[in-house]
């Protein structure tokens, strides 16, 4: 089945043409990286299908629903982590995780069970009872990406999933989500610009640059194409730059 | 549990241990208020303290006497007579001794009175340091009273031995019978004091809406632009619940804690103001039930609903402005900015009663969604419900409207993008 489809879609801020019609498609159960340089359109691209943003033009759509005439439907498949974000910083992480529990739970497991995943996923020991304000940047992102996954969700829309981890927990994470998709059929959309991550976790890779994708396919087939050794070479050859 | 009762619980847990929402609903009304009022008393409890008067009599007839024991006899005054020579004299030892005021009595006194001449008394206060000089002047109208009466006393006795008749009536020949007419019920109460029990009315009920209404709006911006500043926002939008409901949770929360600040404003206010105000109308005895203005549960319940939705259209307004700012700071900025000007109307409501207002100033005043609680909290009182009904149709009009375009605004991506650039934006698309 396919979880997303993308036809042709566009987005303008006034001026800033920040996709210019991009068209691509995701099957259930896979992990799609979409990777590209800063302000190629990532991160533009994931909030129109988390339906935050209203694209100008084109449509989208996840597991046969459109993003925009039915973001509720949408909303109870996805969970979205954004690039930049933070949990309320007078609860614990504890509250943090329980209250995004509640709010998930009719959409199949109880609270308890997403309760006791999270916690695991977030991995914070003892400090998963502490404020959210006392928490570093990494932890925090630890705790957001546990309570995007702990859901369960059918789409996981994730926005540099790694971005201010250590290595040791970047790894843990990728192996995270290598594990939902395999286990639970969790589907996964993933940004970077960590193009050795990406070749690592994605099952298929969309190149993006300047609001046009240009190259799709998995990371093996672009190596061939390109004859390149990494996608980091792959990348520079697609969009012409002189190595 | 449903959705809005999550996030209800949720704000109110965030609400509760935010440190700067604690401190402005606790520490300053039960804490702040009391303190003010007790300071503002000290100065008053003082002023019923004794008037310690010290007296010279230059006088050498009679009429020097009667008007010391007529101070004697006067309440809360203790006299102490001296000899002295000069009034330097006199000040120095009642500076000296801690006496408040000195009273000097002239030699040609009796002589003068008996001449039918006029004649004077020396007063002096005598103020120690600068407080506020309550307790000087209590002494000096203390004083004033005795001479007052002793005035009319020495006027009648002359009178009486000049003419014949009634020297009471003749020195006053009107006396003025004072009633309050009430929704057509004469009052056995003089009309001050029917004023006075309605002023301190009329005086309290905007209070407290002011301070409400500017505290509820100032939290629900908070609450709205520290989601943008702590970057949950986007999350939060992503979530399986409907916009509509995360709104009205987030709008209940903060009214939880609004109404419970507002209790405790009242309740500090209500200490500040009976500490400066010991004669109120309580204590004379008469409640607005015995003047016939007693609030019906009907009545209260109309009042009731009319500052609900004018609470309702101050958060809603309160969350759309502050989806215009990025962080907390600003936010609170623009609603004081738009709030403040919408909310000042209300003391115009404090002194002035909008029927007797130019047609003008009038409309203007019922555009103003917050003039209809206080317009309410009268006319039920008067059981003028018709005005109270019109309110609330018109508050039901424009809080739904209010809160309608806040929801729909929340439901467009302006929630995530919207930033006051607005002039810049436009030459952009252009
Ligand atoms: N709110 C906005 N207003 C105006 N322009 C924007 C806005 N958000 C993004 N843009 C522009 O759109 C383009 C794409 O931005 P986007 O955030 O999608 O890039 P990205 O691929 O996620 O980059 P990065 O790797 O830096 O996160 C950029 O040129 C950016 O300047
Ligand atoms: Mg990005």
């Amino acid at each position: 089945m396919t979880a997303i489809k993308v036809e042709n879609l566009e987005k303008d801020y006034g001026k800033v043409k920040a996709l210019k019609g991009i068209s691509f498609e995701v099957k259930e159960g896979e992990i799609f990286g979409l990777i590209g340089p800063n302000g190629a359109g990532k991160s533009t691209t994931l909030k129109i299908l988390a339906t935050l943003l209203m694209p100008t033009g084109g449509r989208a759509e996840v597991y046969g629903h459109n993003v925009v005439s039915e973001a509720d439907e949408v909303r109870k498949l996805i969970s979205y982590l954004p690039e930049e974000a933070g949990a309320y910083k007078n609860l614990t992480g504890y509250e943090y995780l329980q209250f995004m529990a509640k709010l998930y739970a009719k959409t199949g497991k109880s609270v308890e069970e997403m309760l006791k995943l999270g916690v695991e996923i977030a991995g914070l020991g003892e400090r998963i009872h502490d404020k959210v304000a006392t928490y570093s940047k990494g932890m925090t992102r630890k705790l957001l990406l546990a309570r995007a996954l702990m859901v369960m969700p059918k789409l996981a829309i994730l926005d540099e999933p790694a971005s201010g981890l250590d290595i040791i927990n970047a790894y843990a994470i990728r192996q995270t989500i290598k594990r939902f998709a395999r286990e639970e059929g969790v589907t996964f959309l993933v940004s970077s610009h960590n193009m050795l991550e990406v070749e690592f976790l994605c099952d298929r890779v969309a190149l993006i640059n300047k609001g046009i994708i240009v190259e799709v396919g998995t990371p093996k087939e672009l190596k061939e194409k390109y004859n390149a050794e990494n996608l980091e070479e792959v990348f520079m050859k697609a969009v012409g730059v002189r190595l | 549990m449903s959705d809005f009762f999550v996030i209800v619980m949720k704000e109110l847990k965030d609400l509760m241990r935010n440190k700067q929402i604690i401190v402005g609903m606790i520490i300053v009304p039960l804490i702040l208020f009391p303190a003010l009022g007790k300071m503002i008393s000290f100065g008053i409890s003082e002023a019923k303290e004794e008037t310690k008067v010290i007296l010279v009599n230059f006088d050498e007839g009679k009429y020097g006497n009667v008007l010391i024991s007529a101070l004697k006899a006067a309440p809360n005054v203790t006299v102490t007579l001296i000899d002295a020579q000069t009034v330097q004299e006199v000040i120095q030892k009642a500076q000296a001794e801690g006496y408040n005021v000195v009273v000097i009595i002239p030699k040609d006194f009796s002589k003068n009175i008996e001449a039918n001449e006029k004649t004077y008394v020396e007063v002096y206060a005598v103020f120690k340091g600068i407080s506020a000089g309550i307790k000087e002047s209590v002494s000096e109208g203390r004083i004033n009273v005795v001479l007052q009466v002793l005035n009319e006393e020495l006027a009648k006795l002359k009178i009486s031995e000049t003419v014949k008749g009634n020297p009471e009536a003749i020195l006053h020949p009107i006396d003025a019978k004072s009633y309050s007419v009430i929704q057509g019920r004469i009052v056995d109460v003089p009309p001050s004091v029917v004023s006075g029990i309605i002023y301190s009315q009329a005086f309290s009920i905007p209070l407290v809406l002011f301070i409400m209404i500017s505290y509820v709006s100032q939290m629900a911006a908070t609450t709205m632009a520290a989601e943008k500043e702590n970057k949950t926002l986007e999350t939060l939008l992503t979530l399986p619940v409907k916009r509509i409901t995360i709104i009205t949770g987030k709008m209940v929360g903060t009214a939880i804690i609004a109404l419970v600040a507002s209790i405790a404003y009242m309740i500090g206010l209500k200490y500040y103001i009976s500490s400066f105000s010991p004669e109120n109308m309580t204590q004379i005895g008469i409640t607005l039930k015995d003047l016939g203005l007693e609030m019906t549960p009907k009545g209260a319940l109309l009042f009731g609903i009319s500052l609900f939705l004018s609470i309702v259209f101050a958060l809603s307004l309160a969350m759309l402005i502050s989806v215009f700012a990025e962080d907390i700071r600003s936010a609170s900025t623009m609603v004081s900015m738009i709030m403040m000007p919408l909310l000042f109307p209300i003391w115009i409501l404090m002194f002035k009663d909008v029927s007797t207002l130019p047609p003008a100033v009038k409309y203007f005043l019922y555009a103003i969604p917050f003039s209809h609680p206080v317009i309410a909290s009268r006319a039920v009182l008067l059981k003028q419900y018709g005005i109270v009904y019109a309110g609330i149709a018109y508050l039901l009009f424009i809080s739904g409207a209010m809160l309608y375009i806040t929801a729909k605004f929340f439901s467009t991506e302006k929630v995530l993008t919207a930033k006051l650039k607005w002039g810049k934006r436009r030459g952009a698309e252009k």
